[in-house]
């Protein structure tokens, strides 16, 4: 077989790999939402949120979860289009190149109640090329079980800065969790937990030699 | 590693036994098989390279080798296998259905899904369906099954973080998980549920 041969074939797989998903999720999309304006102003919504650059998948599935709730169709629109708002949002605050799932998570950190400018912190406590997505995922849950949002942060950031892994702070997100489920109170359960994942991290000297950039709380 | 009669050889004799007979130069032998010894193997790049090649590959083999390729993308996407099924896990002990969700990849670069099992005591419903984002809210996406124990359960691999997530009964009545933190949902007004899932 040729070079030429080769390569085309080699090409062909990857153009035909890499279309097919976003042709799927962009373009034939069919709402089954039965009040039909609300249908075609969603479906303009997602329209102009994909022409913005914004993932489309959060909104049909905000969507999809109006339809499987019974929602209204005005209520299934006014969601879908704080939800565009909200994605809009994180992309600016976890700029410069946020991934769909911290995107995602950034939309549901606001839409808790996380003040926009803890997104930016948590950005700034770990380096660019590393996912912010499970600290935001944590610090929602936190501020959802009714942890201040300034507290929480504080705790997430410190982990951060002592080079805790995504699963050691989800699990200190688990771990509170469960432990407000069972009646400690949500700052008791988030300072015991906080401390017991610190006391699995290296001291915060070895912890800022190993670090490879930018560390550190939040100013 | 003797795997029958190579082909290779076969020719090369065949080829062989036509020639003139002559004494072989034993010389001209070691030089030969010097020269084989002392070529380096090739590169692990070279082999990944040569793996490519194959000769039967023909334009329209191409095509054909891209079409499916296009076909495993809109299936990955969630649009064929979402609705069966993926198999079978034991759980506890008991037999028990994983699905693959639709939507499990909020971003495929972050992490590995991890298996994550959903249960629910309810012993009036007759169809009971996970909802959450990771399968875009579609009730019948993720059904559960009634054990003999009456519990209803499923296990879908989902991505590490945190999911809102709910149950459908009978394919209209939407409830949060009695079991698991509830969370307020101010967009349609129905309390949904959240599960924590991370790598241990």
């Amino acid at each position: 077989m040729s070079m030429h041969r080769r390569v085309s074939t080699l090409v062909a797989l990857v153009l035909a790999s890499v279309s097919a998903a976003p042709a799927f999720a962009q373009g034939t999309v069919v709402l089954p939402i039965a009040d039909a304006k609300a249908r075609q102003a969603v479906e303009r919504e997602i329209a102009q949120a994909a022409a913005k650059g914004l993932p489309t998948q959060p909104l049909v599935s905000k969507a999809m979860e109006g339809v499987t709730k019974q929602a209204t169709g005005e209520q299934i629109q006014v969601a879908v289009a704080s939800k565009a708002k909200r994605l809009e949002q994180a992309r600016a605050l976890l700029a410069p190149s946020p991934s769909v799932a911290e995107l995602t998570s950034g939309a549901d950190a606001l839409d808790v109640g996380v003040p926009a400018s803890m997104l930016k912190q948590i950005r700034a406590a770990w380096p660019a090329t590393q996912s912010v997505a499970m600290p935001l995922d944590v610090l929602t849950e936190l501020v959802a079980r009714g942890i201040p949002a300034k507290l929480a942060l504080v705790q997430i950031t410190n982990l951060m800065a002592r080079g805790a892994t995504p699963s050691q702070i989800a699990a200190l997100g688990s771990s509170v969790q469960a432990d407000i489920a069972s009646g400690l109170p949500p700052d008791a359960a988030l300072e015991v937990r906080a401390r017991g994942v610190m006391s699995l991290l290296p001291s915060p000297a070895a912890a800022a030699s190993l670090a490879p950039t930018r560390t550190g709380p939040p100013r | 590693m003797n795997e029958g009669p190579d082909r290779m050889i076969e020719r090369v004799r065949e080829t062989l036994r036509e020639a003139p007979m002559v004494a072989p130069d034993q010389r001209a032998v070691a030089r030969l098989l010097s020269a084989v010894w002392a070529s380096p193997s090739p590169s692990r790049w070279r082999r990944v390279f040569d793996a490519w090649r194959v000769p039967a590959l023909s334009g329209l083999g191409a095509a054909a080798v891209a079409g499916v390729a296009l076909l495993v993308g809109f299936v990955s996407r969630g649009s064929l296998t979402q609705h069966s099924p993926e198999g079978t896990m034991v759980v506890g002990g008991v037999e028990t259905p994983v699905m693959l969700a639709s939507n499990t990849t909020r971003d495929a670069g972050d992490a590995a899904a991890v298996l994550t099992q959903f249960v629910l005591d309810d012993q009036t419903a007759r169809r009971v369906s996970l909802v959450g984002e990771f399968n875009d809210w579609e009730a019948g996406n993720t059904p559960l099954t009634r054990l003999a124990s009456g519990l209803w359960t499923v296990t879908v691999p989902l991505l590490p973080g945190r999911h809102v997530y709910a149950f459908v009964l009978d394919d209209r009545l939407v409830v949060a998980d009695p079991r698991a933190p509830k969370v307020v949902d101010a967009d349609y007004g129905r309390e949904g549920s959240v599960v924590m899932v991370f790598a241990r």
